[in-house]
């Protein structure tokens, strides 16, 4: 797959668009919350797909998380290079995460899962550091500083939500 | 080392969120070479982001795709021929070509990079000067608002001074109408029997030239005396000089500075106490 990209196979991106557009789109969307804004990002990183991909190492992890990466990375600075302060929906994150949801209840999920079924037996720290980390694209140490928690239990709620959420989504 | 304390300690998920620093990375990099464990926790890690990025997917909008896909150049044959150049280039050129070339991406970057800084430096200036501009308007027009201000709080403690007195019962108003009956001018004298003190008010008189003022008498014991002059253009009241015993109040049209004795040929308007 990786080698059909890296020569340029156009059928290659389009395989990998059917399976991943949507999953990428939806990063993004939650990021982004602007379907428009969110479209321009999914077309930048799929171009960015084909024109870096020789920079894409499998040693160093699996291509989607390459690519979610790219996608989180691109919808975080394009929120932020709007200027969309970010403490006006601190206070909020869940809420927020959960009306795009409902927003898009008609389209959303390939397999019927929302972001709110999915968190919701998280213990609620667990919760608000996986979206600070997933959503918002905080680092660890910005979310330590910020929000006073120690960066060891940031850390250490990140891997426990990620863990009880491996059981639950199972490929 | 201890394997489960560095997994539990979570840097395996700061590394697939790439939140580490390089050196961080590279770190975590030559572990994940060396033990097997490391790299199927990675992989179960990263099966379970994926597994929530696909469980929260969006469908996005119909024509993305397509727009993708007419976007895509095909960056491959343009490597290709870049390659082929190089492979002959040695063959042809000899090595201080490549460097004059290396030179010449120097001299065109440092010409961009110079292009660059003055476009931003005349756009900067142009920027700074509309906002020196503006401020100097806006100061400006603050201190015209400052003015205007002073000017309408003087005219109100004039009128308010001017309402104590009208106010004051102990002022006797005496209107004085025109001598000539066609016309409708009219003034008054606010007059304090007790004190002397006497105030001017114009309702309408005629605009006088330069050289003349209005002179306003009064006439005690039948003689007329001399209250002082005024503008036509006075507005609210005017102090004149104390007077006692008036009968009578009169308003004559003099040469500038006042007469010693009334013109009456010019009274302009009278009236009795």
């Amino acid at each position: 797959m990786i080698l059909r990209l890296k020569n340029q196979d156009k059928d290659a991106l389009s395989y990998l668009y059917d399976k991943y557009g949507a999953a990428l789109f939806g990063a993004a969307q939650r990021i982004v919350q602007d379907e428009d804004v969110t479209a321009e990002v999914v077309q930048d990183i799929f171009l960015k797909i084909w024109n870096k991909i020789a920079m894409y190492d499998s040693k160093k992890g699996r291509l989607f998380t390459w690519m979610l990466n790219l996608t989180r990375n691109a919808a975080i600075d394009k929120i932020r290079s709007k200027e969309i302060k970010r403490s006006a929906k601190t206070d909020s994150i869940d809420e927020y995460v959960y009306t795009i949801d409902r927003q898009n209840s008609t389209e959303t999920s390939v397999d019927g899962i929302g972001v709110r079924e999915l968190m919701d037996d998280l213990v609620e720290e667990q919760r608000f550091v996986l979206l600070k980390v997933y959503f918002e694209g905080f680092s660890h140490s910005e979310i330590a500083d910020e929000y006073d928690i120690p960066l060891g239990t940031v850390k250490s709620r990140l891997r426990s939500a990620l863990k009880h959420l491996r059981n639950k989504v199972q490929l | 080392m201890d394997i489960k304390e560095y997994i539990a300690s979570g840097i395996l998920e700061e590394y697939i969120f790439d939140t580490l620093s390089p050196q961080e990375r590279i770190d975590v990099e030559l572990r994940l070479a060396e033990y097997p464990e490391l790299r199927e926790e990675l992989n179960a890690i990263e099966e379970s982001l994926e597994g929530i990025a696909m469980a929260t997917a969006i469908q996005p909008p119909a024509d993305l795709k397509a727009n993708i896909m007419s976007a895509l150049v095909d960056n491959l044959g343009g490597l290709k021929e870049e390659s082929t150049q190089q492979k002959e280039a040695p063959k042809v050129i000899p090595m201080p070509q490549t460097n004059s070339g290396m030179w010449r991406y120097m001299v065109a970057a440092s010409l961009t990079i110079a292009l660059v800084t003055s476009y931003l430096a005349y756009d900067y200036h142009g920027k700074w000067k509309s906002s020196s501009d503006a401020f100097a308007q806006l100061q400006a027009q603050n201190t015209q608002m400052a003015e205007q201000y002073n000017q309408v709080n003087n005219r109100l403690d004039g009128l308010v001074a001017d309402i104590d007195i009208i106010s004051d019962t102990d002022f006797k108003r005496v209107n004085m109408g025109a001598v000539d009956p066609t016309q409708s001018y009219a003034a008054s004298v606010y007059w304090n029997a007790k004190t002397d003190e006497a105030y001017l008010n114009i309702k309408q008189l005629k605009t006088l030239t330069e050289e003349q003022q209005y002179q306003l008498w009064a006439i005690v014991d039948g003689v007329p005396v001399d209250m002082g002059v005024f503008d036509f253009d006075v507005e609210g009241l005017m102090k004149m000089k104390d007077v006692q015993n008036a009968s009578m109040f009169a308003v004559t049209i003099e040469p500038k500075g006042g007469s010693v004795s009334p013109t009456l040929d010019l009274m302009q308007v009278a009236g009795a106490v």
